[in-house]
């Protein structure tokens, strides 16, 4: 029987079981560095950089993990807190500039069509916007998980969810189903 | 267009636009960069306690005379009724198992704190 989060958790935990801890991270790192990939719009070399940070950091600070959400969200919260602590010290939070997008772009999204397009849409969105579709809609959290990792009343992570819906759906008007 | 049908096709693509993404060493990168394993810190206290105590008990006999206070207080004991014999190994064993169990109750609630309501 495979064994889940919670209990690889108390094995870290118990015995410091580093192979346990490296079950969890295979398990997760997809997600994370997704996540992360999107967050850093696609730029790879830096979000696999912060992942490592955020695993690490998850490691460290395991004794913190309360058991009060899954273990992928509190994951996410570190990645997401990783992100933003490198977003401050480049002073890059928001603003950069399409071409900048262009240069940094993941060559597994370059394909032209529907994604490429959706990339480049979430992309333009606003980091409060972009966070919270990708959490939500994306990696599938509730919108009461996302508000935990992103640290922000449910009601904010609610409209900008929306916003971001709205428009992402105007950017991919000509893609929509009819 | 329906909006209901909208949001599921936008949330359908957002999802298949984040595909699996293949480990690639990752783990094994993250797991070079752990602290090392506790166990070797818990090895080393304990052969510090282990030694400070062997080194105690030596300096303790010396200074004691060659443990003669062992045999007087055996004599003592020896000499006490069985039932205060009796009461003594009791409220020992009393003490002992009241500790072993706090201590295993506060570890059984930290480590359901962590993980039950996951």
């Amino acid at each position: 029987m495979e064994l889940t989060d919670a209990d690889l958790v108390a094995r870290v935990l118990v015995d410091d079981d580093q192979h346990a801890f490296g079950e969890l991270v295979r398990r997760h790192q997809s997600a994370v560095r997704g996540l992360l990939r999107q967050l850093t719009r696609t730029d790879v070399a830096l979000a696999d950089d912060l992942a490592q940070q955020a695993f690490l950091r998850a490691y460290k600070n395991i004794r913190s993990f309360r058991g009060e959400a899954r273990f992928s969200t509190w994951l996410y919260r570190i990645a997401y807190n990783c992100f933003r602590e490198d977003a401050r010290r480049r002073k890059e939070l928001v603003g950069i500039d399409e071409e900048q997008i262009q240069r940094q772009r993941d060559p597994q999204v370059a394909d032209p069509g529907l994604r490429h397009d959706l990339m480049r849409a979430l992309n333009l969105l606003p980091l409060n916007e972009r966070s919270a579709v990708l959490l939500c809609c994306q990696n599938g959290l509730s919108h009461d998980e996302a508000a935990r990792v992103l640290n922000i009343p449910l009601g904010t992570v609610k409209t900008n969810v929306l916003r971001g819906r709205e428009k992402l759906k105007r950017m991919l008007a000509d893609w929509g189903p009819n | 267009m329906n909006q209901v049908n909208q949001e599921d096709w936008l949330d359908r693509q957002l999802r298949e636009a984040a595909p699996y993404i293949d480990d690639e060493g990752f783990t094994a990168r993250v797991l070079q960069q752990l602290p090392p394993p506790r166990r070797s810190h818990d090895l080393l206290r304990a052969v510090i306690l282990l030694g400070m105590t062997f080194l105690a008990s030596v300096l303790a006999y010396v200074v004691s005379g060659g443990g003669r206070f062992v045999g007087i207080t055996l004599e003592r004991l020896a000499a006490l009724p069985a039932l205060w014999i009796f009461v003594i190994a009791l409220a020992s064993g009393l003490v002992i198992a009241a500790a072993g169990a706090t201590a295993a109750i506060s570890r059984d609630r930290g480590l359901q704190r962590s993980f039950l309501r996951t």
